[in-house]
C-alpha cells in the first residue's frame, strides 16, 4: 500500500455539491432513521470536506474496516433485517457516509451520486406526497449539477452547471411524462416485498379493553377518501365496517385472524338502492378492509369476506390503494343461528362483572322480550347521567360494572362494550364492531375524508327473526356524535371555546382545500393503474387499449420527442447569422451576376462591376461605399438601412 | 504512425480479459478502417459535421441503464407512479444527454495549426486550433491519438484554442500523423462521442543529436589558416545579453558586478572564421550515426554564433549561423536519404 499522503484538494469544485445532493437526498428520510445515522453521515460529510479543504490525509484503511462493521452491525441491531425500505435506506445511508471517507478520486463520486437517487427512490417508496414531486425535481436538479462539476473543468463555474443541468432536465421532462402516461402498468406486482414493518401502524388496534386506555388521541389524520357515484349517504348510515370482535375475557374484546368465510355473502339480504363508491384507503399495514355497511361486491382483489361479513385482504395494505364497493344501507344478516353459534356469541367469563350480569337479568325480566329488553337498556344509557368523554377515569377490575355503576363516563368502546356484555348476560348474541363513522364531506373535492379521529365502536346483536342489527350504544349518550361527526363537533367546540371561529374556520378551508388537492392527486397520479390508464388511453382516442398499442404510442412519441430535442440542440449550437451587412452586400452581388475571387476587395469588384456594365454606376458606388460603412467605419445602424435601401432599389 | 489495420494476435490467447482487449482492438482496427474509406481525406480546416460524429455509451453509461432498469422493475413491482416518474426522468436524461453529448462535437472546426520540429526521441507537438463557430459553449474537448491525447479543454461562444497532442519519436525524418480523433464525455460522461479526422498532417524531426560526438573540426580562418583560438580574443566587440552556452570565461563579470545583468563579451575576430562539417569525413561511422553527430555540432556550434558549414552528399551549405540556418541544415540533415545509395 503506497504511502497514505494529504488530498489534493482537486474535489473542491465538485465535492460540496456531492455533498448537497446526498444531504437533499437523504432529507425525507430522517424522521424515519435512527439518529445515530444521521449523525454519522453528517460527521462523514464534515469530516470529509474538512480533510478536503485542509489537504489533510483520508482516514486508513482500518479505521474505515472498523466503522464499516460497525455501522454494519448497528443496522443489523436497530432493524434485525436488511431487507425493506427501513432497514434499505439506513445501509444506502451509511455506505454513503462511509463512501465518503475513501472518495479520492474525481470519479468516486459516480459512486456516491448513484447512491444519492437511490435514497431519492427509496424515499419515494416509502411516502408519495404532493410536495414529493416538487422535492424530486430539486434533489435530481441538485444531483445533476453535482454530476457536471464532478467533470467539469476549470473553466466551468459552478453557475453554468447548474443551468446545464437544468436545462437537459428540462429537456427530459416531456419524455418522462410520455413515458409515464404511456407506459403500461401491470395489474399485480412480480414478487411480493414488504415495504416497511418498521413502522407502527396507524391504524385500528386489533383489540378494545375500553378500561385501560384514558385518553384517546384525536388523531387528524386522514384513514380514507370516499368519493361518491350519486348522493352522499346520510350522517347516520356512514357506517364503516371494519374489523368484529367476538371475544370478551372480562376486560378485552378481540377478534380472530382474518379468514375467508364461503357463506358470509349469502347470508346478506339487500334492500334498497345500492350505493356506489370509491375509497382510497391509506396505508394501514393490517389486513382490513374498510367499507360501507354492508359491502356486496368490492374490486379489490385477494380480498375476501370473514365470517362476520367483514373485508379483509390476504396481505397487509401497506401502500395506499383505491377500490370500488357497492354496498347497501338497507340490509339484513343472517337468518339462523346455531346452538353452537349463539352459545359462542354470548359467552361471558365466569365471575366477570356480575353486577352488570344481575342488573341484565333484572331488566330483560322486566321487559319480556329481547327486542324491549335492547330498547330499555339503550334508554337507560340515554335517561341516566352518562356522558360521551375522550378522557375517562380508569376503570379496575370488573370494568364494566365500574363504568356503568360508578364512573359513567366513557367513549364509543365502553359503550359497545358494556352493552354488548349486558346482552351477552341475558343470553342474546353479540358482537362489536370497529371501524368508522361519519367522515367529512369536502366540498372543494366531493369526496368524504373519513380520518382516525372518527375512529368508532358499536355493537351488533341477535334478534331471532330480524337477524343481526347493528345498534349503536353511542347514539344513546351522546347524538351528535352520530349526526355530525367527530371532526365537526371537535372543530365546533374548538372554535368557540377559543372564540377564533373566523381565522380558524379559514384555516379549516385551507386545510379542506389542501386536502381537495390531495385526493385529485391520490386519484390521479398515484392511483394511476390499469384502470385508470385504461380508461385515459379510451379518452385519448385509444380504442381497445393494450400494452401492446400502448407501448407502440410511446416508443413513437419517444422518437418523434427526441427529434425535437434534437432539433432543439441543433437551433442552440448553430452557427450565428451571417451579419445584416454582408446578407445584404451578397444580395446585390447576386444580382450583378458576377462572382467576387478569392481576396478581392469590394472596390476592386466594383471596378469590375462598373466596367461589366453589370449595374449602374451611381448604384454600384452607392452600394460600395454604404457597405463599406457599415462594415468598416462608423456607420453602424443608418450606413445599415442606406445599404438595404440601395440594394432593394438596384434593378 | 501507421498502426496495423488488423492486428493478430501474436501470442496464444490465456485469459479472457485478453480476449476481450483483442476483439476490441480488431474492431477498434476495422471501425477506423470503415470510418477512413467512408470519409476520405480531410482538408487542412476541416468542420464536423453531424454524419461523422459517431456515439457509444461509457461504462458509467452502462450502469447508469442498468441502474434505470433495475429502477423501472423496482417501480413497476410496487407500483409506485412516483418513483415511474423518477425513472422516467432519469431515462429521459439518458437520452436527452446522448443527443447533446453528440451536438457538443458537431460543428466544430479543427484546423492543423503546425508543429515544430523536433529531435528524434523528442515527442512531437501536433498543434491543432479548434474553433467552436455556434453560439453556445462546447464542454470538455479533447483530442487523442493512438497513445496520446491533449488536455481536456471549454470552449466558449466563438472561442478558438490550440490543442497539442505530443506525438512520441524514435526516428529522424517526416513524422505523419494519419488519424487523430476528438472526444467529449460531456454532459455526464454515459456517453463518449468522438470523430475521426484523417488530415494531412506530418512534422519534421531532426536526427537524435549524438551523447559523445568526436571533436569538431578545427575553425579555420578566411585565409584558410588553422586558428589556434576559436575566439579570437584580441578584438574587443562589444557587450551583448548573455545566451544560455557563452562561456563563462566571456561573461563580462565586472558588468555584472556594477549593473547586476550578465553580458557577454563579443569579439570580432570571431566572424572570419568558421567550420565546416562534412559528412564523408566521419569515417567509421555509419550513416545515422553520421547524421547524429553532424546535427550535436551544428546544435552545439550555432550555440556560440560561430559560422558553421555543412557539406553532405548532394547539397552543401556556405557557413553561417543563426535560426534559418540552423534549421536549413538540421533539415537537411533530417531528410538525408543520399545514405543510401552510397
Amino acid at each position: 500500500m503506497s504511502k497514505p499522503r494529504g488530498t489534493d484538494g482537486s474535489l473542491l469544485a465538485s465535492l460540496p455539491w456531492t455533498l448537497a445532493a446526498l444531504t437533499i437526498s437523504l432529507v425525507p428520510h430522517v424522521p424515519f432513521l435512527p439518529i445515530w445515522i444521521t449523525a454519522a453521515f453528517l460527521g462523514c460529510a464534515g469530516w470529509r470536506y474538512v480533510i478536503e479543504r485542509r489537504r489533510r490525509t483520508l482516514p486508513s484503511r482500518w479505521l474505515r474496516a472498523g466503522l464499516a462493521l460497525a455501522c454494519f452491525l448497528g443496522v443489523l441491531a436497530t432493524y434485525s433485517s436488511i431487507s425493506g425500505v427501513g432497514p434499505g435506506s439506513a445501509l444506502l445511508a451509511v455506505m454513503a457516509a462511509l463512501k465518503l471517507l475513501e472518495t479520492r478520486k474525481r470519479r468516486d463520486q459516480f459512486v456516491l451520486l448513484f447512491l444519492s437517487i437511490f435514497l431519492v427512490m427509496s424515499s419515494l417508496l416509502r411516502e408519495q406526497y404532493l410536495w414529493s414531486v416538487p422535492y424530486m425535481a430539486l434533489s435530481l436538479l441538485v444531483i445533476m449539477t453535482a454530476w457536471l462539476r464532478m467533470s467539469a473543468g476549470e473553466s466551468q463555474s459552478a453557475r453554468q452547471s447548474f443551468t446545464t443541468g437544468g436545462r437537459l432536465l428540462l429537456y427530459a421532462v416531456p419524455l418522462a411524462i410520455v413515458m409515464w402516461v404511456f407506459f403500461p402498468r401491470l395489474s399485480s406486482p412480480f414478487w411480493a416485498v414488504p415495504i416497511d414493518t418498521s413502522q407502527a401502524s396507524s391504524g385500528l388496534s386489533d383489540t378494545m379493553s375500553p378500561g385501560d386506555i384514558t385518553s384517546l388521541s384525536m388523531s387528524n389524520e386522514v384513514a380514507f377518501r370516499v368519493a361518491f357515484e350519486g348522493e352522499i349517504p346520510a350522517p347516520r348510515d356512514r357506517y364503516w365496517r371494519g374489523l368484529v370482535l367476538t371475544r370478551f375475557n372480562g376486560r378485552t374484546w378481540s377478534g380472530r385472524e382474518p379468514s375467508i368465510s364461503r357463506s358470509a355473502l349469502d347470508q346478506i339480504e339487500v334492500a334498497g338502492e345500492p350505493v356506489n363508491y370509491e375509497i382510497t384507503l391509506e396505508p394501514t399495514r393490517q389486513q382490513w378492509v374498510f367499507a360501507l355497511d354492508m359491502p356486496t361486491s368490492w374490486s379489490l382483489r385477494r380480498t375476501f369476506m370473514g365470517p362476520q361479513q367483514q373485508l379483509a385482504r390476504m396481505t397487509p395494505i401497506d401502500q395506499r390503494i383505491a377500490y370500488r364497493v357497492t354496498s347497501h344501507t338497507e340490509f339484513r344478516v343472517g337468518t339462523e343461528l346455531s346452538e353452537l353459534y349463539r352459545n359462542w356469541y354470548s359467552d361471558l367469563p365466569d365471575d366477570s362483572n356480575p353486577r352488570t350480569e344481575e342488573l341484565a337479568r333484572e331488566m330483560h325480566a322486566a321487559a319480556g322480550n329481547d327486542r324491549d329488553f335492547v330498547d330499555a337498556v339503550l334508554e337507560k344509557l340515554n335517561r341516566e347521567e352518562f356522558y360521551y368523554t375522550l378522557e375517562p377515569p380508569p376503570l379496575g377490575r370488573n370494568p364494566v360494572d365500574r363504568f356503568l355503576f360508578e364512573t359513567r363516563r366513557g367513549f364509543c368502546e365502553h359503550y359497545a362494550s358494556a352493552f354488548s356484555v349486558m346482552m351477552r348476560s341475558v343470553g342474546i348474541p353479540a358482537r362489536v364492531v370497529l371501524g368508522y363513522q361519519g367522515g367529512e364531506i369536502n366540498p372543494m373535492g366531493g369526496h368524504l375524508i373519513v380520518r382516525q379521529s372518527d375512529a368508532h365502536a358499536w355493537t351488533e346483536v341477535w334478534l331471532d327473526g330480524l337477524g343481526w342489527r347493528r345498534i349503536d350504544p353511542t347514539a344513546a349518550v351522546a347524538p351528535e356524535r352520530i349526526d355530525i361527526g367527530a371532526s365537526d363537533a371537535a372543530f365546533d367546540g374548538v372554535g368557540q371555546s377559543w372564540g377564533l371561529t373566523a381565522p380558524s374556520r379559514l384555516v379549516h378551508q385551507f386545510k379542506l382545500t389542501w386536502d381537495a388537492m390531495n385526493a385529485k392527486w391520490n386519484e390521479w397520479i398515484l392511483g394511476y393503474g390499469p384502470e385508470t390508464q385504461n380508461s385515459f388511453m379510451k379518452w385519448l382516442g385509444m380504442d381497445d387499449p393494450s400494452w401492446r398499442k400502448m407501448m407502440l404510442t410511446l416508443v413513437g412519441l419517444v422518437i418523434g420527442l427526441i427529434l425535437l430535442i434534437s432539433l432543439l440542440l441543433m437551433l442552440r449550437y448553430r452557427p450565428p447569422r451571417k451579419d445584416e451587412a454582408a446578407r445584404l452586400y451578397w444580395r446585390f452581388v447576386k444580382k450583378t451576376g458576377l462572382t467576387p475571387r478569392t481576396g478581392e476587395t469590394a472596390h476592386a469588384f466594383a471596378q469590375r462591376v462598373l466596367k461589366s456594365h453589370a449595374a449602374p454606376g451611381e448604384a454600384v458606388g452607392e452600394i460600395t461605399s454604404a457597405y463599406m460603412d457599415a462594415r468598416y467605419g462608423h456607420g453602424g445602424e443608418s450606413a445599415c438601412s442606406r445599404l438595404r435601401v440601395a440594394v432593394a432599389s438596384m434593378r | 504512425m501507421s498502426s496495423t489495420l488488423w492486428p493478430f494476435p501474436r501470442t496464444p490467447l490465456k485469459s479472457p480479459r485478453r480476449l476481450i482487449s483483442s476483439l476490441s482492438s480488431r474492431v477498434n482496427a476495422r471501425a477506423k478502417r470503415w470510418a477512413r474509406k467512408r470519409q476520405g481525406s480531410d482538408p487542412a480546416t476541416t468542420r464536423l459535421g453531424p454524419g461523422r460524429v459517431y456515439i457509444l455509451p461509457t461504462g458509467v453509461g452502462l450502469i447508469f441503464g442498468l441502474m434505470a432498469f433495475a429502477m423501472l422493475m423496482g417501480s413497476m413491482n410496487y407500483n409506485n407512479n412516483l418513483s415511474f416518474v423518477l425513472t422516467f426522468v432519469l431515462i429521459g436524461i439518458g437520452f436527452v444527454s446522448m443527443h447533446q453529448c453528440q451536438r457538443n462535437l458537431v460543428g466544430l472546426e479543427l484546423t492543423f495549426a503546425g508543429a515544430d520540429p523536433v529531435f528524434a526521441g523528442q515527442a512531437i507537438r501536433i498543434r491543432i486550433a479548434v474553433t467552436n463557430r455556434s453560439k453556445s459553449a462546447r464542454y470538455g474537448i479533447r483530442l487523442y491519438a493512438t497513445d496520446t491525447s491533449s488536455d481536456i479543454h471549454d470552449l466558449k461562444p466563438g472561442e478558438s484554442k490550440v490543442f497539442v497532442l505530443p506525438l512520441p519519436t524514435e526516428r529522424r525524418g517526416l513524422i505523419s500523423l494519419d488519424r487523430f480523433g476528438v472526444r467529449t464525455l460531456f454532459p455526464f460522461e454515459l456517453f463518449r462521442s468522438w470523430a475521426w479526422l484523417h488530415m494531412d498532417i506530418s512534422g519534421l524531426v531532426y536526427p537524435a543529436p549524438a551523447e559523445a560526438a568526436p571533436e569538431p573540426p578545427p575553425t579555420m580562418t578566411a585565409h584558410g589558416h588553422r586558428q589556434h583560438d576559436a575566439r579570437g580574443e584580441e578584438d574587443f566587440a562589444g557587450l551583448r545579453r548573455y545566451h544560455v552556452g557563452d562561456s563563462p570565461r566571456h561573461v563580462a563579470w565586472k558588468a555584472y558586478a556594477r549593473s547586476g545583468q550578465l553580458l557577454s563579451k563579443q569579439f570580432a575576430g570571431a566572424d572570419t572564421s568558421s567550420q565546416w562539417f562534412d559528412f564523408n569525413e566521419l569515417a567509421g561511422l555509419d550513416v545515422e550515426q553520421r547524421l547524429s553527430v553532424l546535427t550535436r555540432w551544428i546544435v552545439d556550434t550555432d550555440r556560440t554564433l560561430q559560422d558553421y558549414g555543412l557539406r553532405v552528399p548532394g547539397a552543401e551549405f556556405a557557413p553561417a549561423h543563426g535560426e534559418p540556418h540552423r534549421r536549413l541544415t538540421l533539415e537537411t540533415l533530417a531528410l538525408f536519404e543520399g545514405g543510401k545509395s552510397r
